[in-house]
């Protein structure tokens, strides 16, 4: 039958070159029997129309084909689920790095302004597909090889080798206490986006548009200007943030970014109140100046002290905030800590 | 096809996959050949598509559960399969957990059901 020939035909080219031969003559002689058969049920040969409604409910050839070939996975289900963790490590670490990266550029170039912060902004997606890419080729040579059987499954590859329920996190008092505890992807996002903070804030001195948007221009027009005490401020919310970040960056290290120590934190606000501390310090209270004192005093010396006055009452009012805030936290702190002695005693 | 429908169909497919396995073993402590074997699974109730049987009988011929052997029969060259001594004690095995499954799952029934009747008495 040139129809059943043809069919084998299209099914033998999609079958493994050593096997070929084998399998179709057991397929020919299969499928002659179950033709005789039909042929002696119906006392007479399959019309065309008959025989192409057989075959294609045996199948297309290349799904018939397909049942020969030995099952295999790109990434099989051994080795996933340390696959998807090594992916999420390795593309959270390539965005950090990168985005540190990306700022000591931006401040390494002459001219460091937000078309070069977005440029390295855009390209972060295409790290990230790479790191991705080359994540997921290791796995699948690994495969590869496991399943050939060049190669027994490593150790590290296995899904938690050398896992102990003793060695399992303590649940935290975050998380007795109800409260989700952060998750990894959190942790991660909070430090690329404080980087990014630091970046921003780094670029502010020279570009002040980038914080005040196009008042920076007007101000720029004012016979203001801020007083030498925003020169210590200004440094002292840097170097707070690079410590966060570092602090951040070590925690997440560490894989203790569930539940950040209560006490770092609370001492983290502390120092938070630095830069205003300073600002309340300065010399007669003074944090905007004029330009050109010799010439401007007459005119605006009367508005100049009005301006110190609001930025003063206002820092005391938010200082205020900040402090009752403390208050609450360390009453948190004393808490807690008397809750897990009296629980530690029972 | 509709979410239910599909859903019925993996879950059928799943069951009927281990199933499949034993009912195979089981006709090959006879000595048969593809087509054949299919007409005797579909005779007992089991029909199974070329598409799926022969690649398993080659799958369970490499695992050494089945022999085969090339012989010709009312003039045709076929495959004819048969159990291994390794294959007759897989299906032992399988057949006593085949057994222990259908107990579980009939008790497993009954015990609902008459929790069911109770409850609506």
């Amino acid at each position: 039958m040139d129809l059943l020939n043809r069919y084998l035909e299209a099914v033998r080219k999609h079958l493994p070159w050593q096997r070929q031969d084998d399998i179709i003559a057991e397929l020919r002689a299969n499928l002659e029997s179950q033709l005789e058969e039909k042929e002696e049920a119906l006392g007479r040969s399959l019309t065309k129309a008959e025989a192409e409604e057989w075959l294609k409910q045996l199948g297309a050839p290349i799904q018939v084909a397909a049942g020969y070939q030995p099952q295999q996975y790109l990434i099989g289900p051994h080795i996933f689920p340390t696959y998807r963790y090594v992916l999420k490590l390795a593309c959270s670490w390539a965005a950090i790095i990168y985005s540190i990266v990306a700022v000591v550029q931006v401040f390494a170039t002459q001219n460091p302004s937000s078309n070069v912060l977005l440029e390295s902004l855009l390209r972060l997606p295409f790290v990230l597909v790479n790191t991705a890419a080359w994540v997921t080729l290791t796995f699948a040579a690994i495969e590869y090889t496991v399943a050939q059987g060049y190669l027994k499954l490593p150790a590290a590859c296995a899904p938690s080798p050398g896992w102990t329920p003793g060695a399992l996190p303590p649940l935290g008092s975050v998380h007795a206490s109800g409260k989700k505890p952060r998750s990894y992807a959190q942790a991660v996002a909070e430090l690329v986006f404080g980087i990014l903070f630091l970046g921003w804030l780094l670029l502010i001195p020279k570009h002040p548009w980038l914080l005040m948007g196009p008042g920076a221009f007007v101000l720029d027009a004012l016979p203001y200007r801020l007083a030498p005490v925003w020169v210590p401020i200004y440094w002292s919310l840097v170097v707070l943030n690079i410590l966060q970040l570092a602090w951040s960056a070590q925690n997440l290290a560490r894989g203790k970014w569930q539940e950040p120590h209560p006490v770092a934190r609370f001492v983290f606000k502390i120092i938070g109140l630095v830069p205003v501390i300073l600002l309340l310090s300065a010399k007669d209270h003074i944090t905007v100046v004029l330009k050109q004192p010799a010439l401007d005093a007459a005119h605006y010396a009367a508005p100049l002290g009005i301006i110190n006055l609001y930025i003063l009452r206002s820092f005391q009012v938010i200082t205020a905030i900040v402090v009752l805030q403390l208050v609450w936290d360390l009453w948190q702190l004393v808490r807690e800590d008397y809750r897990k002695r009296a629980a530690a005693m029972q | 096809m509709t979410i239910a429908e599909n859903l019925f169909e993996n879950l059928r497919l799943e069951l009927r996959r281990g199933c499949l396995t034993l009912a195979v073993l089981a006709q090959l402590r006879e000595e048969r050949y593809g087509y054949t074997l299919r007409k005797a699974l579909a005779d007992d109730g089991l029909v199974i598509d070329e598409s799926t049987l022969y690649p398993l009988l080659r799958r369970l011929e490499a695992q050494g559960l089945l022999a085969s052997e090339w012989r010709e029969e009312e003039k045709r060259n076929k495959r004819f399969y048969r159990l291994t001594p390794d294959g007759e004690q897989i299906f032992a095995q399988l057949l006593g957990e085949w057994n222990a499954i259908n107990a579980s799952v009939t008790a497993t029934l009954n015990s609902t059901t008459n929790t069911t009747s109770n409850g609506t008495l």
